[in-house]
């Protein structure tokens, strides 16, 4: 018998429009369990949605399995989880070189319909890295009222997450030609000109580039729900990274209910090889299903 | 047009498996297809969607292609387990392929880095694996990465205008260089602990950390000795893992034996890296990739 119902994988639409997306049912994992009853059976209520929206390029990747362990365990909590491929991003139709930011947040309206048909549930958005600043911008433009956010250490500035990815080619050019020529001004300036740009194997195109770089959380007004906003740190001691912190300070000050929290682990869309982060696991489920207090 | 992609989901052992096929046109009838297996630290999409966009090709060119997450990756249930450990995942997705393509009767295994080895270590053990073709295959021992980080990397190095710069504006490292500089050559004499993982290039990006089994070479040897089907190998220039290959190969009659038979057709890309994190690279490896499945 296998441990767990299996998540159901299926595109979302088809041809140019065809998204890739994971369902995963609610579930219930009973403390008793009586010999003639499965170990797993579907919910009797679904206690909630949430819609999945992953990180930027190469991150996403290196996500995927942290995304979909924490997936299924909000699942076997009762929980319906959608995962979503965005436009030219994983299995999902078209190229990431034709992605556009407008897009990307029309991919996010299309998941929580769909979700919300499915589970008859409001859909809150969960977003790791960009994902996250992308659940936020779909919040602050209306078209999506969630119960609740959820950041997984979320970009808060665009144009920085943009720095970043450009030092990718800047990094690769000294390797392969030798030299620096002109640093991530230098591209900006091609992306500019109207020249897309082709990152560790990601093409870019200058209108998704100037669409991050217009995008930061600090400008945003708080969003109208709880925001449960995680932090991965070094060890368990050290406070939510000042960046972070900032954004969910003036948040408060807006009178907005934010929960940040700080927890010890890898940064698993980042490492060389794919981590988990059973603490991240644990503390994300802790508070979504209430038994966790925010520090 | 191109059909539409199909989402799969199937079980092994007690896990499930995710999976997406690319099919070939209504009506089209296509006896062989081939099964990307995924290697390194990524999941079914490759680096830079690599797999998703060779699927896709492969499929425009008339030949069904699937891709999919070993047990404990990506989408995949269960737990983690090394490329030394997937024969069954092989398996089980090899059936689901063939019973998801009408009138398909074969596969290509498609591997790059330890999923190639993965690929040479199973295939001569299923009779319905036609063909492999065998990306910068994953022969890695330690004084293996030494003797080919020593070669090529540091050589090439020092060889760049750029190299001297750094050093002549005090931003090279010379201290932690000239130590791993020195711990290579430890291992390159065959002496010593493993491999700084400071000493591995940026662009190996899809390599397994994890120390090589004792016998991965012999595997891959007795794989591909037993392997009755043609094999395709390509090859990256500027790629370590590649190059440790093919200086095993150099190094051992048997492995340059084996290479030289008429089965085996050899392409190389003298420019790429290790995942061909280029457009004009991807595309030109499914190219040969069709041409070749549909050469014999």
């Amino acid at each position: 018998m296998h441990a767990a119902p299996p998540p159901q994988p299926f595109f979302l639409d088809t041809g140019a429009a065809a998204r890739f997306c994971l369902y995963h049912a609610p579930t219930y994992a009973p403390t008793y369990a009586p010999t003639y009853a499965p170990a797993y059976a579907p919910a009797a209520a679904c206690r909630g949605a949430w819609l999945f929206l992953h990180p930027f390029a190469e991150e996403m990747n290196k996500a995927r399995r942290m995304a979909a362990l924490q997936a299924r365990a909000l699942a076997q909590q009762g929980f319906a989880v959608l995962q979503i491929d965005l436009h030219g991003c994983g299995d999902s139709a078209g190229d990431f070189a034709d992605a556009t930011w407008e897009g990307w947040l029309d991919d996010v309206a299309r998941g929580a319909a769909w979700l919300r048909e499915r589970s008859g549930k409001p859909v809150a958005l969960w977003g790791l890295r960009l994902g996250g600043l992308l659940a936020l911008d779909a919040v602050q433009r209306g078209g999506i009222v969630p119960p609740a956010v959820l950041l997984w250490q979320p970009v808060t500035n665009g144009g920085q997450a943009l720095t970043q990815f450009l030092r990718l080619k800047v990094a690769s050019q000294m390797l392969t030609e030798g030299a620096d020529s002109g640093g991530t001004t230098a591209l900006r300036q091609a992306l500019a000109a109207g020249q897309p740009l082709e990152i560790a194997g990601y093409t870019l195109a200058p209108a998704l580039a100037l669409a991050l770089d217009s995008l930061d959380a600090a400008k945003m007004p708080a969003p109208a729900c709880p925001v449960h906003w995680f932090e991965l740190v070094a060890d368990a001691a050290r406070p939510v990274p000042p960046a972070a912190a900032r954004v969910a300070d003036a948040w408060r000050q807006q009178g907005a209910d934010v929960r940040t929290h700080a927890v010890a682990g890898p940064q698993f869309w980042a490492t060389q090889e794919i981590a988990e982060c059973p603490a991240l696991l644990d503390a994300t489920t802790a508070a979504l299903t209430g038994t966790h207090h925010a520090a | 047009m191109q059909p539409d992609e199909q989402a799969l989901c199937f079980p092994c052992g007690d896990d499930w498996l995710t999976a997406v096929l690319s099919p070939i046109g209504a009506g089209a009838i296509a006896r062989r297809g081939v099964l990307i297996v995924v290697g390194g630290p990524q999941y079914r999409a490759g680096s830079h969607r690599q797999f998703a966009l060779l699927a896709r090709s492969l499929a425009a060119a008339g030949i069904p292609a699937m891709r999919f997450d070993y047990r404990g990756m990506g989408d995949s249930g269960g737990a983690p387990r090394t490329f030394e450990a997937v024969d069954l995942d092989l398996r089980t997705a090899i059936d689901r392929f063939i019973a998801a393509v009408p009138g398909m009767q074969e596969v290509v295994l498609w591997g790059l880095c330890d999923a190639a080895s993965a690929a040479l270590f199973y295939a001569p053990n299923d009779r319905r694996v036609a063909g492999l073709v065998l990306a910068n295959p994953w022969a890695r021992t330690t004084d293996g990465l030494a003797r080919a980080t020593l070669k090529h990397y540091y050589v090439a190095r020092l060889l760049q205008p750029a190299f001297w710069q750094k050093v002549a504006s005090g931003r090279f490292d010379v201290r932690g260089s000239l130590g791993s500089l020195l711990g290579l050559v430890r291992n390159a004499r065959g002496a010593a602990p493993a491999v700084p993982p400071a000493a591995q290039p940026a662009n190996d990006t899809a390599a397994p950390a994890a120390a090589p089994a004792p016998g991965l070479r012999e595997r891959m040897l007795a794989g591909w000795q037993g392997f009755r089907g043609p094999i395709l190998l390509i090859t990256s220039g500027a790629d370590l893992t590649a190059q440790e290959f093919l200086d095993m190969v150099k190094a051992s009659r048997p492995w340059q034996k084996l290479l030289a038979a008429p089965g085996v057709q050899r392409h190389t890309l003298a420019a790429a890296d290790h995942t061909f994190s280029r457009r004009e690279w991807r595309d030109q490896v499914a190219g040969w990739t069709a041409t070749w499945v549909r050469s014999w």
